[in-house]
């Protein structure tokens, strides 16, 4: 049997916890210094306390509490409100100026009846410890403090609180943490990472155990951005349960509709790959114009180009965008790649997404995005994102530059043409002494599809696609050869 | 007036709290004819003032005056670092006045 678990009102982590924390337990939560402790603690009691009423007592050993209210201002968590409600209560045993010296044997009794006392008096059922480390280094004797904090667990469990006990770590992968508090608190362990790779920091929380009940194995990217706090992206926790749709929707260009059997499938993920200048853009513009016919709403993130450069090139192309977005049909979001984490954009695009609620996506380029980061938080992030847009049913399409201007595929679309439903490819060919521009259907999930390559011209009218290329082979391996 | 206020919390049901009551009357008795204040607070009785006094160990003994603050935790089992922690630098000095 799985113990009950207490719904946390953190999103995500009740979905990668299967539930929340084991209900009437105690959790340890060991990161390094930075990884977010105390703010997942406290986002534990203010969620108790906004979604379900539940009332919190946070004991801070190491922070002021003066320090902790004004921290948390910064999330809309208005922590002098609940404490004049009763909703949350502080246990103060933070760092005083006056001597303490330490002459013979004591115990923390005093400490156990404080917290009886907070916990009883408003019915709290849920209790943060911030942080037991900072205990050892109050205390010298820390056999006693070992002995005191496990009786003051057994205190939490006879209260029946549900409990998150932070410490510290000194390395990222190595010990769970410093004291060998896991020695007796051993029954559920979770660890926040902050890990510096490839110049940036990206945060992680894993659950290393729950004893006796199901969770979500491995670590789970995670962020904080104001008014949300932590932010997990649940990447281990998602299911493939979108469902197809059979609807058809127009990319904006009527032969390449005619190729794919009749347009793109609604909710479908596209993957337009091709070198510089081989119309990629210009695809992504015409599938946003392709949006205006049905009276849909179409989301542009650049990634590339800023908003002003592609109006005008769009322009160029026979394309009001400018007007589209006047009337509301379109918005268009530019942002350098560095600016942020992936799983800051991820959050942000999410945030974009339920504010526009738009019906296509063009995201020029995804390759831009692979600048920074490692490249399982690239893998991650587009894993995370495809699954988010297929679950509000949004047709998307991506953008990948190839390096090469001819030829077969790239680093990128390795990475994510597995989880893409349909597959266009823009390349350079060079035939006669010239080099054209052509464009294939590669896959096409769920539909026939044409097969062939095409010339590509690209006019003031924007893409127009020609009769397929017939006669010679081998024009995406280098090497072509007349037949 | 006293020269000095000194406060100890205690939990009557620890043993270490009733040593560290015996081995303070014993110094106090010894070295401070008479000149203190002190409060004993049982903090099963008196919650709020452990968390007034933002109490953690028991026990602690508080000197309250003279300032500043001094906080002693533990049984109190080693006299001379008792005096020393409760400021009292010169013991000879203090023996020699009640002599006299």
């Amino acid at each position: 049997m799985s113990i009950p678990k207490l719904q946390t009102g953190i999103d995500a982590f009740d979905l990668i916890s299967e539930g929340g924390l084991p209900v009437g337990r105690t959790t340890l939560l060991a990161g390094s210094s930075g990884s977010a402790k105390t703010l997942f603690g406290a986002q534990f009691l203010a969620m108790g306390i906004l979604k379900f009423n539940q009332k919190g007592v946070f004991v801070t050993f190491e922070e002021q509490v003066e320090d902790i209210r004004n921290d948390l201002k910064g999330f809309g968590w208005d922590i002098d409100q609940w404490e004049s409600e009763g909703k949350w209560t502080f246990i103060d045993a933070s760092p005083k100026e006056e001597d303490v010296i330490t002459i013979g044997e004591f115990d923390l009794s005093a400490f156990r009846i404080r917290l009886e006392r907070a916990i009883t008096k408003n019915n709290a059922q849920r209790v943060v410890i911030d942080s037991i480390g900072s205990i050892f280094t109050h205390f010298p004797e820390h056999n006693i403090i070992r002995q005191e904090m496990s009786k003051v667990t057994m205190t939490l469990r006879r209260l029946k609180a549900t409990a998150l006990i932070t410490t510290e770590r000194t390395e990222e992968y190595g010990s769970i943490s410093r004291y060998g508090v896991e020695e007796f608190l051993a029954d559920n362990v979770m660890i926040l990472r902050n890990v510096l790779t490839n110049e940036r920091r990206r945060r992680t929380i894993e659950i290393l155990k729950f004893r006796g009940s199901n969770h979500v194995k491995g670590e789970n990217p995670f962020t904080i951005v104001p008014h949300h706090a932590i932010v997990i992206v649940p990447i281990s926790a998602m299911k493939l349960t979108q469902h197809a749709s059979n609807l058809r929707v127009s990319s904006g260009v009527p032969e390449l509709d005619q190729m794919c059997g009749g347009g793109f499938f609604k909710g479908s993920i596209i993957l337009v790959s091709g070198a510089t200048g081989a119309g990629k853009t210009l695809l992504a513009a015409n599938f946003i114009n392709g949006a205006k016919e049905k009276k849909e709403r179409s989301l542009l993130l650049a990634f590339e180009e800023s908003k002003e450069q592609i109006f005008r090139n769009a322009q160029g192309w026979g394309q009001d965008l400018e007007q589209l977005e006047a009337d509301g049909f379109l918005k268009v979001v530019s942002t350098y790649p560095e600016v942020s984490s992936l799983e800051d954009h991820l959050i942000s695009i999410q945030e974009l997404i339920k504010e526009f609620k738009p019906d296509r996506i063009a995201l020029d380029s995804i390759s831009a995005l692979t600048r920074n980061p490692s490249e399982k938080g690239f893998q991650e992030f587009v894993v995370a994102l495809t699954n988010f847009l297929k679950h509000e049913g949004i047709t998307t399409l991506f953008t990948a530059t190839t390096h090469m201007l001819t030829g077969g595929a790239s680093i990128t679309e390795g990475d994510i043409a597995t989880i893409t439903d349909t597959i266009i490819l823009l390349r350079y060919v060079e035939l006669t002494g010239e080099m054209q521009r052509s464009i294939t259907v590669l896959k096409m999930r769920g539909s026939r599809h044409d097969a062939s390559i095409r010339r590509i011209l690209i006019d003031a009218e924007g893409m127009q696609i020609g009769q397929p290329i017939t006669g010679i082979s081998g024009l995406l391996s280098h090497t072509p050869i007349v037949a | 007036m006293t020269n000095y206020w000194i406060q100890l919390y205690i939990n009557r049901n620890s043993t270490t709290s009733v040593g560290a009551e015996e081995n303070l009357n014993a110094i106090l008795k010894k070295y401070f004819p008479g000149d203190f204040q002190l409060e004993i607070i049982d903090i099963q009785e008196h919650p709020d003032k452990a968390e007034e006094a933002g109490i953690l160990a028991i026990p602690t003994l508080i000197r309250k005056w003279p300032q500043p603050e001094v906080r002693l935790i533990g049984a109190l089992t080693v006299q001379t670092r008792v005096l020393a922690g409760l400021g009292i630098a010169n013991v000879d000095h203090l023996l020699k006045q009640k002599e006299e």
